[in-house]
């Protein structure tokens, strides 16, 4: 009758750590689940309700994100097309703005022929353009990334 | 008595299993987060929906910044079901309503949007007009006060959008979470 009893107690052992293991996975997505916050030009990523940074993305300044939604394959995808993207994106644009202000300084510039600035203007805009479409292409892989690896969490 | 033993282990363990998966397919309650501090609170929420369609998979949300506005978008390849951005009056809120937190920041989102929209965007017009009136050559001394003044504004509004859209990233997040895993 003990050993009865002693197994009826091995069983409820079992029912009681099932709930133990749901809080865990509940716990998954509290502490690990990521997104991205943007401030002053910089972005971060940060993890869990408590909202620790675990990358932070500056102008110049690319991080490896496939290393930090690494278990996820189709995050990793997303994030290197972000890395691909992102570093690109950033030097097109400065360049394109660097030259807008090369074609202010020199449509202020007497007797300089005036194609000069014209064709200085159409290359800072076009870069602008083309490294805004880089960046834009870059900051959509990275919020899929996120959402990729968030989907992914147990 | 062995077989005894061994049908009341096997009692016991299926009795287990069938409580597991009953519980994985309904939230236990969890703790709340406060959306001010991001802190766990100890009171109880209301659970969205937790039927098969609203997976993860089906119903997360996410949003893609797209030329100064944000698309926001459903499920893996989902439609985009709302546009936020200036002066764009898309209802988070609603969107995300299911969730408490959520549409605590989603209120946070809409009052910052907007603030940091109008804000913005006068002072965007302010530093126009200031160029145009520098440009003009007039020895007016009210152009580089307008110019200063129209940078102090959009740089104000900039923060409120960058603060508007930490606060919809945040909703996202917590109704994604509170969506049946």
């Amino acid at each position: 009758m003990s050993r009865l009893l002693l197994a009826l107690c091995t069983g409820t052992c079992i029912l009681i750590t099932g709930p133990t293991l749901l809080t865990a996975q509940e716990r998954s997505y509290e502490e690990n689940a990521l997104r991205i916050d943007e401030h002053g030009g910089t972005i971060s990523i940060v993890r869990g309700v408590s909202e620790t940074v675990v990358a932070k993305i500056g102008v110049f300044r690319a991080v490896d994100v496939a290393a930090v939604v690494s278990p996820s394959p189709k995050a990793i995808a997303e994030a290197t097309v972000f890395q691909r993207n992102y570093r690109p994106g950033t030097w097109i644009t400065s360049l394109g703005i660097a030259t807008l202000g090369a074609a202010v300084g020199a449509s202020r510039i007497s007797g300089l022929n005036r194609a000069i600035p014209t064709s200085l203007t159409i290359a800072s805009v076009s870069l602008i353009t083309y490294g805004g479409f880089r960046l834009e292409t870059a900051h959509r892989a990275l919020a899929r990334a996120i959402w990729w690896y968030n989907r992914d969490l147990k | 008595m062995k077989s005894r033993i061994l049908r009341a282990l096997l009692i016991g363990a299926s009795v287990s299993g069938a409580t597991a998966g009953a519980q994985t397919i309904s939230h236990a309650a969890p703790p709340v987060a406060n959306s001010e501090s991001g802190t766990v609170a100890g009171s109880t929420r209301t659970a969205p929906p937790s039927d098969s369609s609203h997976s993860y998979d089906a119903q997360a949300l996410r949003f893609e910044s797209h030329w100064g506005s944000a698309d926001i978008i459903r499920g893996a390849n989902g439609p985009v079901i709302g546009t936020v951005g200036w002066f764009r009056g898309f209802d988070v809120e609603k969107l995300v309503e299911s969730s408490p937190q959520a549409a605590t920041e989603a209120r946070a989102f809409k009052t910052n949007n907007f603030r940091g929209s109008l804000v913005g965007g006068l002072g965007a017009a302010t530093v126009v007009v200031g160029a145009v009136l520098t440009s003009n050559s007039s020895n007016n001394a009210a152009s580089p006060i307008l110019i200063v003044a129209g940078a102090v504004a959009v740089a104000w509004g900039a923060q409120h959008l960058n603060t508007g859209y930490s606060a919809l990233s945040r909703a996202l997040w917590w109704y994604n979470r509170d969506l049946a895993r």
